[in-house]
């Protein structure tokens, strides 16, 4: 294992020496982040990858592969456009956790902010805690999971994908309906919580998309003349 | 995009005055990416001999010694007595004995064409200029001043030009020691503009953010309370904003509707900071304490 002392060291200095660890499938452990930005950006093959201490934002984000431990806190965009790999937050994220992200899964031991989940295009997102405002805003594909309380607008505008909350719902974004959740699935969600060491059996309720948004099959007036 | 900070040492009647000067200038030096075309503190709590702390800046066109004369003259004719007086470059602080209406005192100083009021306060005072905060730091000297809280901003420039004038923070003319910082931009800014205009408000900028302190100064001068002015502003306001706002005896926040532009606290029995990122906060709080985010049309006070 090796140790990096963030405060040595720019950033672009830190994610290179990352890299170069990674590479040499070394288990690597990053002391005194002092919440600076875009921390462990780009990585793409599998790693272990400790970070002690708070992060900006960006942390972990654009990356594919690595498995990602963070003690501490998150700024905006906590694995923003993660491909795959694991990211655990033992405390809180900022606004727009797993913003774009396509596989994978993010677990926030604490509450995440505004925006979590936005314009997610697949894997999996768990937060343990709250959410705030706009959760699941845009969502393409995905699953998010909420022990906790959401925002209000939760689902707003979203396409597809699944938003699981155990607590109370703020309120339905535009185009977000609640949907009957099943023995099955109820079992699969407690099994993910405990996963994640999280012993409470939420009786969760599902945010999906109620799809009267959809318009894909009324053309533009300029489209129609062109048939 | 641009970077806010506020700190306020709540035991500081008990145990004395903290070194805001250099937490601000810290902290803003640490968010420098948010904006580094200028950037402004407000130091509030500030010791001082006389009854108000003014700050003057002449624009570069003026003759700078005619008009810090001429404004120590109008100083003297309203029966004021200065205690003290500093210069640096077309930058003037005066101590001021004062009983008399400040808001005459400001109308009779702003007569002189160039000059312009970054500031009156019983005990703060407003430092701004275009440059990062630390180069702002060397030429003012912030890091030496002392209070018991205050707020800071650093600059990008998006709704209006790059100068002294603009730069924040923005004093609430003519009601004393209030001021504010904001990171957004207001959409109704024209039309709120115009209806406090005819009201007779006055704005000394074309900087949106400047609005905010003007109605800040208007909710404050019909009685209401910081809290409940912050609160109100939440509606009142359309666009994306956070904003902080430092008073003789507070420190407060506001975010919009949208929770759009970020913010972050850290609290323990003896201090709370305030700043658009963590990587602020850690500059001034070595505990590891909790750090809270505000959500959407939150409104926050702390009051000495």
């Amino acid at each position: 294992m090796v140790t990096l002392n963030a405060s040595d060291l720019s950033i672009r200095e830190l994610n290179v020496k990352i890299k170069e660890l990674a590479a040499q499938f070394q288990e690597i452990t990053v002391v005194d982040p002092q919440a600076r930005h875009n921390i462990g950006v780009g990585i793409l093959q599998h790693a272990t990858i400790k970070i002690d201490g708070s992060v900006g934002y960006y942390a972990a984000s654009l990356m594919d592969g690595p498995e990602v431990t963070i003690n501490g806190n998150a700024g905006w965009a906590l694995g923003d456009n993660m491909m795959s790999g694991k990211i655990t937050l033992t405390k809180d994220a900022g606004a727009s956790v797993a913003s774009t992200m396509r596989g994978g899964e993010i677990f926030v031991g604490g509450n995440a902010g505004a925006r979590a989940g936005i314009s997610m295009k697949g894997g999996t997102l768990v937060i343990g805690g709250n959410t705030g405002f706009l959760t699941g805003f845009m969502m393409q594909k995905g699953k998010i999971i909420i022990c906790g309380d959401s925002g209000e607008a939760v689902g707003d505008s979203m396409y597809e994908g699944e938003i699981y909350i155990g607590g109370k719902i703020g309120s339905l974004g535009t185009d977000a309906k609640i949907e009957e959740v099943s023995e099955e699935e109820l079992i699969e969600l407690w099994n993910e919580l405990e996963s994640h060491g999280i012993k409470d059996k939420p009786r969760f309720r599902k945010v999906v998309s109620a799809k009267k948004l959809y318009h894909y099959d009324s053309l533009e007036r300029l489209e129609k003349t062109l048939i | 995009m641009c970077g806010i900070s506020g700190i306020m040492y709540k035991r500081s009647g008990e145990k004395g005055l903290a070194p805001i000067g250099r937490d601000l200038v810290n902290m803003l030096q640490s968010m420098v990416h948010r904006g580094r075309d200028s950037s402004g503190i407000t130091i509030a709590g500030e010791r001082n001999e006389g009854d108000l702390i003014i700050r003057i800046w002449v624009d570069d066109c003026a003759d700078d010694r005619e008009i810090l004369k001429r404004s120590t003259d109008t100083i003297t004719t309203l029966g004021g007595h200065i205690e003290n007086s500093s210069v640096q470059g077309s930058f003037l602080r005066l101590d001021v004995r004062f009983a008399g209406e400040i808001r005459q005192l400001a109308e009779s100083l702003l007569t002189q064409r160039g000059l312009e009021l970054h500031s009156i306060g019983k005990s703060s005072e407003v430092i701004k200029d275009v440059g990062t905060p630390s180069s702002i730091d060397s030429r003012h000297s912030i890091t030496a001043i002392q209070g018991t809280h205050g707020i800071g901003h650093v600059r990008m420039a998006t709704e209006s030009r790059v100068d002294i004038s603009h730069a924040h923070p923005f004093w609430a003319y003519p009601f004393p020691d209030v001021t504010v910082v904001h990171n957004g931009q207001l959409t109704n800014y024209h039309s709120m503009k115009r209806s406090y205009e005819d009201q007779g408000h006055h704005f000394q900028t074309q900087n949106d953010s400047e609005l905010i302190a003007v109605y800040l100064a208007e909710k404050l001068s019909k009685g209401a309370s910081l809290n409940h002015a912050l609160e109100e502003s939440i509606v009142d306001l359309d666009g994306t904003f956070t904003y902080l706002v430092s008073t003789e005896n507070g420190l407060g926040y506001a975010k919009d509707q949208w929770s759009a532009k970020p913010l972050v606290t850290m609290e323990t029995e003896d201090v709370v900071a305030i700043a658009s990122e963590e990587v602020a906060l850690r500059r001034v709080m070595s505990q590891e304490i909790d750090r809270l985010e505000p959500q959407e049309s939150e409104a926050m006070t702390w009051l000495l």
